[in-house]
């Protein structure tokens, strides 16, 4: 086990450093998007669910963003200042949701909490103590949010109109949701250093299977070609991303170049170690 | 129960609903919940575009939890309405989306940027808790019991939106002109928050009456002026010239002069006429409408077809 930075080599410190950028900005940007449905939600208690797990995920953000710093940055280099291009999220993550689409709200939610469910499985064992002691927290909530967006499928599914508007958000989405599982340029750094024992490649297989299974249960129709095929032209994890990206990072940093500051004000201490562990 | 009754036990917490409620009494309660759930939502309805504009990671978390607790309470109080048997909660949310829902005049102002966000979190936040506070010792239990969590959770929003003010006010010049400036547009808004004069006031000697109120406009907004001038002061913001506001200096005791308000701004805007406020009902009420489908599907899925588990039974 490695239990910091310091213990790394180079080579090791960048596969380290490349597997939380993906996990930070994935939870930041999902969690962006979640809080649009924010007192726009279907009910009462829809607006009030969204919220809470968009808060979960700016949390797992926050821990995640937390070990970066053990390499030398503060939130303002992970964020605030960062170049758009930088950012390694999923561009599942940053699509922008159109009027009243809580179908693409749910279908999203879903795709992403299965594929995070099984990657957090694999860090369990990782190498890195860091990352492997802060994944049981993280599980715990997202075990919420799956229930809860395969609950709002299987009640969607029930109508005509619900399952054809899951149906449209899984045809669209779907190619989206492979890019959670396009390699960094760590990855075979990553996998043998158990940074993350599981291959991202494996991942995929076993998402694909579940992810499939349950929604050809709701009488949805997942796509069945290779991922090579599917993947859209932006892929996320190498620093290409869909149009929506840029607006969104503009927006979620206007305020922060408007005051003009160089750092982000803190009101909580850092998350220690007792604070995540379960 | 009748009137009469209903006045002679009036009291804090004194009826509930296995109480026998004259029709006047409960439609007056009604309308004093159903505004106060309205402007949790409205409320919550103007802050949430600082989720995203908000420039760390814990005011983010901050501001989602404050509008998810708002419309938490939104939640509350519609029930507590709800238990008085005059409206449901879908007949109140749909007032609200059609434009026939009253809810605070703030709330009918749109916030234009993050200077003006403490002007709603710090100052109208602190106006809605001395407000708040005394509805404790309102007569309808339901509504009573809904405030003692409602005021819990506001006391962690005044905190937070004290702390973007004390960070604002801290920061470069510029940033404490624009907040000036933010507070010198809120200011009279904010001290109309508690509503008309009494002696303008249609609804409010009834509500006293019944123990539903158990503190007039009047003194509510004395109460505020005297606890958030100094406040303001603190944080070094200027009163603008109006509306005026003496100082008695015998008493340690402002004053403002009610006449320098705007109360013709202010009865269009409780008529839900003002232009402002017609936008934020008008673009809720469209986010609303883009959502029907998802309630329509959940409450009568056999008119959309049926599910693929029913067709194999």
């Amino acid at each position: 086990m490695v239990d910091g930075p310091e213990e790394l080599s180079d080579r090791e410190r960048a596969a380290v450093e490349a597997e939380l950028r993906t996990l930070a900005d994935d939870e930041f940007v999902v969690a962006e998007r979640y809080t649009e449905w924010q007192v726009r939600g279907p009910t009462l208690e829809a607006d009030i669910a969204i919220a809470n797990i968009a808060q979960d995920e700016l949390g797992h953000a926050r821990l995640w963003y937390d070990l970066l710093e053990d390499f030398g940055y503060d939130q303002v280099d992970l964020i605030w200042e960062r170049d758009p291009a930088d950012f390694r999220h999923a561009t599942l993550v940053e699509l922008p949701f159109e009027d009243g689409d809580w179908a693409d709200c749910v279908v999203r939610g879903y795709l992403y909490d299965t594929h995070e469910h099984l990657r957090l499985q694999a860090l369990e064992d990782s190498a890195y103590a860091p990352i492997a002691d802060r994944v049981g927290k993280v599980k715990g909530e997202e075990t919420y949010h799956r229930e809860h967006t395969q609950n709002w499928l299987e009640r969607l599914a029930e109508s005509r109109a619900g399952r054809e508007r899951i149906q449209r958000a899984v045809d669209r989405l779907f190619p989206h949701a492979l890019t959670l599982f396009e390699r960094t340029d760590h990855e075979e750094t990553i996998v043998d250093t158990d940074v993350r024992p599981e291959p991202l490649a494996d991942l995929r297989a076993e998402w694909r299977e579940v992810v499939s299974g349950f929604l050809a249960g709701l009488g949805v129709d997942v796509p069945v070609e290779d991922a090579a095929e599917l993947l859209p032209d932006s892929r996320g994890r190498d620093g290409t991303h869909t149009e929506a990206w840029r607006s969104l990072y503009d927006e979620f940093t206007f305020t922060y170049r408007q005051l003009g500051r160089s750092e982000a004000p803190s009101l909580m201490p850092a998350p220690e170690e007792a604070d995540v562990d379960v | 129960m009748d009137i009469d009754t209903v006045k002679e036990r009036a009291g804090p917490r004194e009826f509930g609903p296995g109480d026998d409620m004259p029709r006047e009494y409960r439609e007056a309660a009604t309308r004093m919940i159903q505004f106060h759930a309205n402007s949790e939502i409205m409320g919550a309805y103007i802050e949430r575009p600082f989720i995203r504009q908000a420039p760390s990671l814990d005011r983010k978390l901050a501001v989602s939890a404050q509008v998810q607790d708002e419309v938490g309470h939104g939640q509350l109080l519609y029930r507590a309405a709800e238990e008085l048997g005059i409206k449901t909660r879908e007949e109140m949310l749909d007032e609200l989306e059609a434009g026939d829902g009253k809810f605070l005049n703030c709330f009918h102002y749109p916030l234009d940027d993050w200077y003006e966000l403490p002007m709603i979190m710090f100052f109208v936040d602190g106006a809605a808790m001395r407000r708040q506070a005394t509805l404790k010792r309102t007569s309808w239990e339901p509504y009573a019991h809904a405030i003692d969590k409602i005021c819990f959770e506001e006391g962690f929003h005044i905190k937070h939106g004290e702390d973007i003010l004390r960070t604002i006010a801290t920061g470069s010049k510029r940033d404490r002109e624009r907040l000036q400036a933010a507070f010198e547009k809120w200011w009279p808004r904010i001290l109309q928050f508690f509503g008309p004069t009494d002696d303008q006031s249609t609804h409010g000697e009834f509500a006293m009456e019944v123990g539903l109120k158990t503190m007039s406009n009047d003194d509510l907004r004395n109460a505020f002026l005297n606890a958030y001038v100094p406040k303001a002061k603190k944080y070094g913001l200027e009163l603008p010239e109006y509306p005026r506001v003496e100082y008695h200096e015998a008493d340690d005791y402002y004053e403002v002069y009610e006449e320098d308000l705007d109360w013709e701004e202010f009865f269009t805007v409780a008529k839900n006429e003002y232009p402002t406020g017609v936008g934020q009902i008008e673009k809720r009420e469209r986010a609303q409408a883009a959502v029907e489908w998802v309630r329509d599907a959940i409450e009568s899925p056999e008119q959309g077809g049926v599910s693929p588990a029913a067709a194999d039974d």
